[in-house]
């Protein structure tokens, strides 16, 4: 494949709901274009949007009007089927609550994307534990979820975004469940992932620190989003900011 | 496409894991599925068994012989005369042998000790044809032999004799209630097939020429007449015949005419009983059974909507999804499946030993158990997985 993986457009995109008579527009006509390899935070009140605009940039929710491009092809007439397809091939998600399947253990869980692209059990395995290693948490392959503390989770839970070599890693206040400490080196990851496989990184953040990390800062506030001062891409990785 | 089997590996492995974890839902509803295939395996057996049951009537008897009996025996009633029974076959060209019995009852005694209670049946010799007896030793009693005392020994009378000391059993003397009797044969042993339309009894029972049966009979009229009817003869044609020829020679006697054909259809009859409220009682705990699995899958459904969530988030496509609940369902009645087919077995055993079949295990109700348990989880899971695939993931990965 040539084209660069993890550039997307989205363009004009709207999104309202409906409840009862009363219909809320929250997202009121969204202009984003993200090149391959961006690393990107958006910041926002509670309810702005953020995460309704994430899971439209997954491919897990659509625009209610607008268009979604993904690397040069528009993807919002696709079907459910060609959805999840994509979405498996093509996005890692990471949750604050981090969503790890409660009774698999850690390998069993980072395998679950390749299980949904055909993968076979020893293969999948295999990748997982390499993934895992790299995470760092190669000596956890067979705990489960509740024997895991946070950050070992979230590790868990980036591994698993991660191990399909997705182009996009979408990451929903990544850090929102740890502790200050956790949550550096949990920052510090994404940093070394993004800039070690050039996936490209979308983060929505409330912490000023962890969206000083990134690249590019934008705001979603009144259904819009501004993109605020950017700095050039490259002077990013100095700043991580892993306290050893 | 890329392979759909570590999918449904991945889905097999995860649905025993959900199962087992809802061990006392699991098991109610494996109870009524249990109730329901045990129903189909009894019921398939039982039918396999009837026709093997048949099979063997054939095989031992033919279907070709008849039974010829008066409705009542008793004094003042008519008999069928000797004369009768024994001209039966050359008089009617629709029966090729006929075969009377006199019946009596007796107590058997070698050298003074007893050696035997049993049957005393005055017979000719196409009784031992017709009802395929053999012959380890001598000869078997026959007209010729008219009224005298001689006697043919079955095989557990011949083996009290030879414990008493008797070598040759053939040319003793046997004691058959007061009577002296000469051993002129011993029966070979003939295991009793109850399904046959003759008593025969021939381990414990004492053969006698027709003509001396009377010396030894409380009741010394014919019992009943065996007769097979000629080759290509339709039974029913000779039935009537039969019937015909008797009311010519005693127009009042009262017969009474079974045939080996007629067994069958009855023993399959009382199958298609035990079929029926098999059948009924199956499908009812079935249909109660399938709704208790459905309702399990429903409750699962609802308490793992953010795992499915989850796994849509990962790319899981709505038709993965639904294979999973599928497959958990499936696997479910499979299990009850399997405790059904003990179950059903057991019951299959219980109901040979009360009608005297033979009991085997087929293969066609196992497998048909298993197939009608799967059919149940793919059936009564097929709402529960649609929901599940259907549920919206963002609101379940909101759920908390
Ligand atoms: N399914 C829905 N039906 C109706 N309204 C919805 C639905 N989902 C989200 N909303 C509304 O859309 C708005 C944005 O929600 P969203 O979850 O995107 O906010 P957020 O920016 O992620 O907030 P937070 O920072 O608290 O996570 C909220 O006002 C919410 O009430
Ligand atoms: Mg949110």
């Amino acid at each position: 494949m040539t084209a660069p993986r993890g550039a997307l457009r989205l363009i004009d995109v709207r999104k309202s709901y409906r409840v009862g008579p009363v219909t809320t527009e929250v997202l009121r006509g969204v202009d984003l274009e993200i090149g391959a390899g961006d690393l990107v935070s958006i910041m926002g009140p509670s309810g702005s949007g953020k995460t309704t605009l994430m899971n439209i940039v997954g491919l897990l929710d659509r625009p209610s009007t607008g268009r979604h491009v993904l690397d040069g092809r528009d993807v919002s007439g696709l079907g459910d089927d060609a959805l999840s397809r994509l979405r498996n091939a093509h996005v890692g998600f990471v949750f604050q609550a981090f969503h790890l399947l409660p009774r698999l253990t850690a390998a069993e869980n980072v395998c679950v994307p390749l299980v949904y692209r055909g993968t076979g059990r020893r293969k999948a395995l295999g990748r997982a534990r390499a993934i895992l290693e790299r995470v760092g948490m190669g000596d956890r392959l067979e705990h489960r979820p509740d024997q895991l503390s946070g950050g070992q989770k979230q590790r868990v839970a980036i591994a698993r975004a991660l191990v399909g070599l997705p182009a996009l890693l979408l990451a929903d206040e990544p850090t929102g469940a740890l502790d200050a400490d956790t949550a550096d080196e949990t920052m510090g990851l994404l940093l070394e992932l993004n800039a070690e496989q050039g996936v490209t990184v979308l983060i929505i953040t409330h912490d000023p620190a962890v969206a000083r990390c990134c690249t590019r800062r934008m705001r979603i506030d009144g259904g819009q989003l501004h993109e605020e001062d950017s700095r050039p891409p490259g002077s990013a990785g100095s700043t991580a900011p892993r306290r050893a | 496409m890329p392979g759909i089997l570590p999918i449904l590996g991945a889905n097999a492995r995860q649905a025993v894991d959900s199962l087992a974890r809802a061990r006392l839902r699991t098991a109610l509803g494996l109870v009524g599925i249990m109730i329901g295939i045990s129903s189909v395996i009894a019921m398939v057996s039982l039918g396999e068994i009837a026709k093997e049951q048949a099979r063997r009537q054939f095989e031992a008897l033919g279907t070709d012989v008849l039974l010829v009996r008066t409705l009542t025996t008793m004094a003042g009633s008519q008999a069928i005369s000797l004369a009768d029974a024994i001209g039966l076959a050359e008089a009617v060209p629709a029966v090729a042998e006929a075969a009377p019995r006199i019946l009596g009852h007796g107590e058997f005694r070698h050298a003074g000790r007893k050696v035997g209670q049993g049957r005393v049946q005055g017979v000719t010799a196409a009784f031992a044809s017709i009802n395929r007896m053999s012959l380890q030793a001598g000869r078997f009693v026959s007209l010729l032999d008219a009224d005298r005392h001689f006697c043919v020994v079955g095989a557990a009378v011949a083996d009290a004799m030879r414990q008493g000391g008797a070598r040759r059993i053939v040319g003793e003397t046997l004691e058959v209630g007061d009577i002296l009797f000469t051993v002129v044969g011993v029966l070979d042993p003939r295991p009793e097939n109850y399904a046959l339309p003759v008593q025969v009894e021939a381990d414990q029972s004492v053969f006698v020429p027709i003509g001396a049966a009377g010396r030894v009979a409380d009741n010394p009229a014919i019992e009943l007449a065996v007769a097979r009817s000629s080759a290509g003869v339709d039974y029913r044609a000779a039935v009537a015949d039969i019937r015909s020829w008797f009311r010519g020679r005693s127009p009042d006697l009262q017969l009474d005419i079974i045939t080996a054909k007629e067994l069958i259809a009855q023993m399959e009859a009382q199958m298609q009983t035990f079929a029926l409220l098999l059948g009924s009682v199956g499908s009812i705990s079935l249909v109660v059974g399938g709704i208790g699995i459905m309702n399990i899958m429903l409750v699962s459904v609802a308490e793992r909507r953010r795992e499915i969530a989850i796994r849509r988030a990962l790319g899981a496509r709505r038709r993965d999804i639904q294979s999973q609940f599928l497959i958990e369902s499936v696997i479910l009645t499979l299990a009850g499946g399997l405790l059904g087919i003990l179950l059903g077995l057991a019951a299959t055993w219980a109901i040979c030993r009360f009608t005297g079949w033979e009991f085997l295990i087929s293969g066609m109700s196992v497998a048909s158990g298993l197939g009608t348990a799967a059919a149940a989880g793919l059936f009564f899971g097929f709402q529960p997985a649609r929901q599940a695939a259907r549920l919206d993931p963002i609101a379940g990965l909101q759920a908390e």
